[in-house]
């Protein structure tokens, strides 16, 4: 069944400009449709039309168009937080929810719980209270549950948004049965990276209007327009674009093989001249020793860690949910006290300082940005931390850095009105005013489109350049692999590694260990012989010039 | 923190109980607190409620909570002491003083009695707050719903509450981690004065507030998606129902109301 939209425009009140205009789209029976296009663009409206929230539950707006479909239709969404749609404290509760609403009887309900545990390959976690489940588990339920009422269209928004990388493989996984077993999806998310093999229909939408609308290879080929719309391609899509700058009779790729089959006889494989990582190590502004901690239920969440964070650079914690990332980062800024081991900064203990003394030296930006929003205006917000710790600060700078970032227009806006995105944008911004010398940011590019990582990407870059050291947590495995110099590897509560980014990617069974797949820049080049490994697009571009330029005064 | 106020996972006898039987439990329980004022037959029901306790497995948790009430007890205790020293009682008196204040005469009297007063409001109170603590660690807030439907409550407000219980934990953990946010930036509430402090709490409450409405808002839709209508009859996929642990522990409750009654009328002190 085929789902029609024609001629839709919505604005949410008769004085409100336009959200959606004229908005025109199929949506394929069988097919995964991908909704992508930058904060603000009218995709999340668009979403509740299509679910009926508008004008079921959102009636004060002007809607006009039609969309097309039977009377019975069943359209159910599956949200980006799954705690607040799961209702039920068992997952076999969560799972007949939906099903015991539409009033069939208990043999029928049964019925379908049983189909979507079997579906979803998710049996084993039948008898699970939904509060036990891993972020991918609860977002997989949350999935089945929708599942369970035989929807004719399900919508997922921003699925895997805070998911680790073992969450999106499940529910990459997931939608990969939904294909199979025939399932119309659409899935909003300007990330394309982690369903790009799932994906058979694209439409790009921009200031409420459709600017895109075909097949996967098709968006993938058009790179100004993925670039406008801020949505995040597969890695080795970025490398093609970068690498058919110079080489028109390039053929394009989406996968690993298909780059190494393009660029195999392309170059002389050697070593580049490229300079390897040799600099020497420089002083640790920021050191933990032997540190262990147990919670008061048992639980140990760290084991014996000793690391150090060199001044002035980037050093990122990678590892499963669960490895104790957050917990030590926690107890860097003093919020956790530890069991056994210390933390020094700068040589001194910090034991005795409170959170907020040790956050003008080390100071932790949160992934939830609104658990950290409260000023009454952008500009307040921006300079909070400045105030706060007492730290002076120039108007004229805090007005440069709201322009620079393009939130000068929004500068008496409440913060929490902002876009996720932006709001995260915030927060991040306002230690650019602290006086810590160590950054934390702990899943920053949560809610951001590629402009506005672009922006994450430049103020991490700033506060190096300042000598701050950043430390970050994230997900996203081929940003931490661009931005870092170095990484910190944990996996159960234990430290497993610690060394540059170069020589810890050398190291395949460590990430095959912590089940995180290394960048596809990163695979590739490994593929291809390089020596010394390329962990961003554009050194990787750099490097495969140098080698033609080689292969060709070789062969010339 | 983490498992205040909230459904412990356990699989004890408590645990497997009708979720009926623990509202009646809660019910009986609630109203005899409410009307029983005597030591020792506050001292029986106490003592009742520490062999549920054990056997269910939750004396720990109980002990959570006794810590986070006992400023609350010992408020109320000081309270009826205080309130006991300007009342001249029967008994054995352990300092007696008149004084006169503004041309009135007063008796500063301070008796055993005064004593036995404040711990009978505290207990009851602490019986009262941890009948419903016992229900809310071992019933989760499915099993609410269910019990409630099933005393023909209707679901709008069965689902309601449940859904109270459901959200309390998240609101909790989010104040936790709001607080900690804000630490993090550098809002001092370790190493400042109480009203610094106060006020910086209160700063705090905004995000939270923020946090809840848009927690408000997802779930309502949500309820949008899974086609929830209160007006629509809807079906049950689990079902309740008692058993043999049910009937004892009706039995059981039944005994510890009427030894407690009989110890109210025959060791009543008036109060």
């Amino acid at each position: 069944m085929s789902f029609k939209i024609e001629k839709i425009s919505y604005q949410y009140s008769a004085e409100a400009p336009l959200i959606l205009k004229n908005i025109n789209m199929e949506i394929r029976p069988a097919e995964v449709t991908a909704i992508v296009g930058p904060s603000g663009s009218g995709k999340s409206t668009l979403v509740s039309i299509l679910s009926g929230v508008i004008p079921e539950l959102m009636n004060k707006g002007l809607l006009t168009g039609t969309f097309h479909h039977k009377d019975d239709v069943m359209i159910s969404v599956v949200s980006q937080t799954p705690e607040n749609q799961l209702f039920g404290y068992g997952v076999e509760d969560a799972l007949a929810f939906g099903v015991e609403n539409l009033g069939l009887s208990s043999e029928k309900i049964s019925e379908r719980v049983e189909s979507v545990l079997n579906l979803l390959h998710i049996q084993h976690l039948r008898k699970r209270a939904v509060s036990t489940l891993s972020g991918g588990q609860r977002q997989a339920v949350c999935i089945a549950s929708v599942l369970a009422m035989k929807p004719d269209l399900v919508i997922m928004d921003e699925p895997v948004s805070s998911l680790d990388p073992k969450g999106k493989h499940l529910i990459q996984s997931v939608v990969n049965q939904l294909r199979a077993a025939g399932q119309t999806t659409v899935i909003v998310d300007n990330n394309l990276d982690w369903f790009s093999d799932i994906v058979d229909h694209v439409v790009g939408i921009d200031h409420g209007e459709v600017v895109f609308d075909g097949n996967r290879d098709e968006f993938f080929a058009d790179a100004p327009l993925a670039q406008r719309l801020g949505v995040i391609v597969p890695q080795t899509v970025d490398i093609y674009h970068e690498l058919a700058k110079k080489a028109d009779d390039l053929k394009p790729f989406t996968t690993v093989d298909e780059a190494y089959a393009a660029l195999k006889d392309r170059f002389v494989s050697a070593t580049s001249q490229q300079a390897a990582d040799t600099q020497s190590p420089s002083e640790h502004v920021l050191e933990v020793n032997d540190l262990s901690k147990s919670f008061a239920d048992g639980f140990q969440a760290l084991k014996k860690i000793n690391a150090g964070f060199e001044k002035g650079k980037i050093i990122s914690i990678l590892g499963q949910n669960g490895s104790g990332k957050t917990t030590l980062v926690k107890h860097l800024n003093g919020l956790h006290r530890p069991t056994a081991g210390s933390v020094t900064y700068l040589g001194k203990k910090t034991t005795n300082k409170s959170v907020a003394e040790i956050s003008r030296d080390v100071i932790l930006v949160f992934q939830h940005p609104e658990h950290m929003l409260f000023e009454e205006n952008v500009y307040r917000e921006l300079t909070f931390c400045a105030r706060a710790q007492g730290i002076p600060f120039a108007e004229k700078d805090a007005m440069e850095v709201l322009e620079n970032y393009d939130l000068l227009k929004d500068k008496e806006e409440l913060p929490v009105n902002l876009s996720m995105g932006k709001k995260h944008l915030l927060t991040i911004l306002s230690v650019l005013f602290s006086s810590a010398e160590v950054v934390i940011l702990d899943e920053p590019t949560l809610g951001m489109d590629l402009h506005l990582r672009r922006h994450l990407e430049a103020i991490i870059h700033k506060l190096k350049e300042q000598g701050k050291t950043v430390i970050l947590i994230s997900h996203e495995i081929p940003l931490v692999f661009k931005l870092s110099d170095q990484l910190l590897v944990l996996d159960h509560a234990e430290k497993l590694a610690a060394g540059s980014v170069q020589q810890l990617a050398e190291n395949e069974a460590l990430f095959e260990k912590i089940q995180i797949d290394l960048p596809p820049v990163v695979r590739l080049s490994k593929k291809l012989g390089l020596s010394p490994l390329a962990c961003d697009v554009a050194s990787f571009a750099a490097q495969i010039d140098e080698l033609q330029k080689i292969g060709g005064a070789e062969r010339g | 923190m983490g498992d205040f106020l909230q459904y412990v996972e356990l699989n004890s006898f408590l645990h497997r109980l009708d979720p009926r039987s623990k509202f009646v439990f809660f019910i009986i329980m609630s109203v005899l607190t409410s009307f029983v004022k005597s030591g020792a037959a506050l001292l029986f029901l106490f003592l009742v409620f520490i062999a549920i306790w054990l056997i269910g497995g939750i004396g720990s948790y109980i002990l959570v909570l006794a810590n986070k009430v006992k400023v609350l007890l010992l408020f109320i205790f000081l309270l009826w002491l205080v309130l006991g020293l300007f009342t001249v009682n029967e008994g054995p008196a352990i300092f007696r003083s008149g004084f006169s204040l503004f041309g009135h005469a007063y008796v500063f009297s301070l008796e055993w009695f005064d004593f036995y007063k404040g711990a009978v409001y505290a207990l009851r109170i602490f019986l009262m707050i941890s009948a419903f603590y016992t229900v809310i660690l071992t019933t989760n807030f499915s099993q609410i719903i269910l019990g409630l439907q099933s005393w023909r409550v209707p679901y709008a407000v069965a689902f309601g509450v449940g859904l109270v219980f459901q959200i309390i934990p998240m609101i909790v953990q989010e104040f936790a981690t709001i607080m900690e946010a804000q630490k993090s930036r550098g809002l001092e509430v370790d190493k400042c004065s109480a009203f610094a402090k106060l006020k910086n709490y209160v700063i705090v409450s905004l995000p939270l507030l923020f946090r809840v409405l848009s927690k408000g808002h997802a779930i309502s839709l949500a309820m949008h998606y899974y086609k929830l209508n209160f007006k629509v009859k809807r079906t049950s996929y689990q079902t309740i129902s008692a058993g043999r642990s049910d009937f004892w522990f009706a039995a059981t409750t039944i005994a510890a109301t009427v030894m407690t009654i009989v110890l109210q009328i025959r060791f009543y002190i008036q109060i």
